[in-house]
């Protein structure tokens, strides 16, 4: 790794860490939903700094050069990511179609009741 | 209370809703009907408050899977016999509902309502996507499906219940492939359709072919990995007709 690529890497790492705390410390994201960037983050940092770890790493992987394997390791973390949140939008889409079938059907049962009893 | 339910989901068809439903309820007093405002941002809601319709009014849209369910839901809570999708844009005509319920009676889980059981298919661009559909349907299935894009679909108690309560049972020729391959039995009774007289159509030719595209991707490929909730299985599996 180039030392250009390795502060390049600490810079992004820092910010994402400082972003992620500030929006917790606003209560904005969940503690849960910041453990991936947290994680993320300082993985990064730890191969910017430990770059032996990295190169030792992309030997056993097998790929041509250290800085291509963090971006595999990158591409496939956000994709592990981006996966399970499409899993979570579904459950989360799912959730709120039943509410709002609920809130609709509940809202139906109470005008109907109504209309019998004017009647 | 009538034995069969018209679910008439309905966005934003303030300018139709009032006719269609008035003759519904003029013409046919035999069958129970209900009004599923989708979230609509006209005045459809209010239309049929003012006209003290059965409605059921979603807070927000759910797009047209989501409303009909919410219809279905209605009738599985009511303990409908049958359960119709009606649209609330005036091309179905509820001169066909009885024929359609007539022959749920010979024990099928499905009618639908075919505009092209004894009349023939135009050769239309649209046509060639409904015919594709079928072809998708019947390679996958073994059923002859003439119509599988018609919006009017009748349901059993049985399949009224299963499409209130589970998932990825949108109103959809997948949907229906997928049962059929389930072992439902499904038939086509023929009927007649009107254009639509106002308001517009969501089915312009870019919609239309995304709309085919992920029918003939889900019932050819992602419909075989599905697996059915043990509840609704039949132990006795059979072909239909």
């Amino acid at each position: 790794m180039t030392m250009v690529l390795r502060v390049v890497l600490i810079v992004m790492s820092v910010l994402v860490l400082v972003v992620m705390f500030r929006k917790i410390r606003q209560a904005k994201a969940r503690i849960e939903d910041s453990m991936f960037w947290v994680f993320f983050a300082l993985l990064l940092v730890l191969f910017s700094v430990f770059p032996g770890a990295a190169d030792w790493l992309s030997g056993l992987v097998g790929t041509m050069s250290t800085a291509n394997f963090i971006f595999l390791l990158m591409i496939f973390l956000l994709l592990v990511k981006s996966f399970s949140m499409s899993l979570r939008i579904s459950q989360l889409e799912t959730r709120l179609k039943d509410l709002v079938q609920r809130i609709a059907l509940d809202n139906n049962d109470r005008e109907e009741e109504k209309e019998e009893k004017d009647s | 209370m009538a034995e069969v339910l018209v679910v008439i989901p309905a966005y934003n068809e303030e300018l139709n809703i009032e006719r269609v439903v008035d003759n519904l309820i003029r013409n046919y007093p035999q069958f129970d009907y209900v009004v599923v405002n989708d979230g609509s941002r006209d005045k459809t809601a209010e239309i049929c408050r003012r006209k003290g319709y059965h409605l059921l009014d979603l807070p927000v849209n759910l797009g047209l899977a989501g409303g009909f369910q919410a219809g279905l839901k209605y009738a599985y809570r009511h303990h409908y016999s049958y359960a119709i999708q009606f649209d609330g844009d005036g091309q179905h005509r509820p001169e066909f509902i009885q024929a359609m319920r007539d022959k749920m009676e010979e024990g099928y889980d499905i009618v639908i309502g075919s505009r092209f059981v004894t009349e023939k298919k135009p050769r239309t661009l649209r046509m060639l996507g409904s015919n594709l559909i079928s072809a998708a349907i019947r390679l996958t299935t073994g059923v002859r499906i003439k119509d599988p894009t018609s919006g009017m679909r009748m349901f059993s108690r049985k399949m009224v219940e299963e499409f209130a309560l589970s998932l990825n049972y949108g109103p959809e020729p997948d949907t229906v492939s997928y049962l059929l391959k389930q072992g439902a039995k499904v038939a086509e009774v023929q009927v007649r359709m009107d254009e639509r007289i106002a308001g517009e159509s969501y089915l312009n030719p870019v919609n239309a072919m995304k709309y085919m595209s992920k029918m003939l991707f889900s019932i050819l490929f992602i419909q075989n990995f599905r697996k059915r909730d043990k509840r609704y299985r039949k132990k006795e599996g059979g072909k239909q007709s």
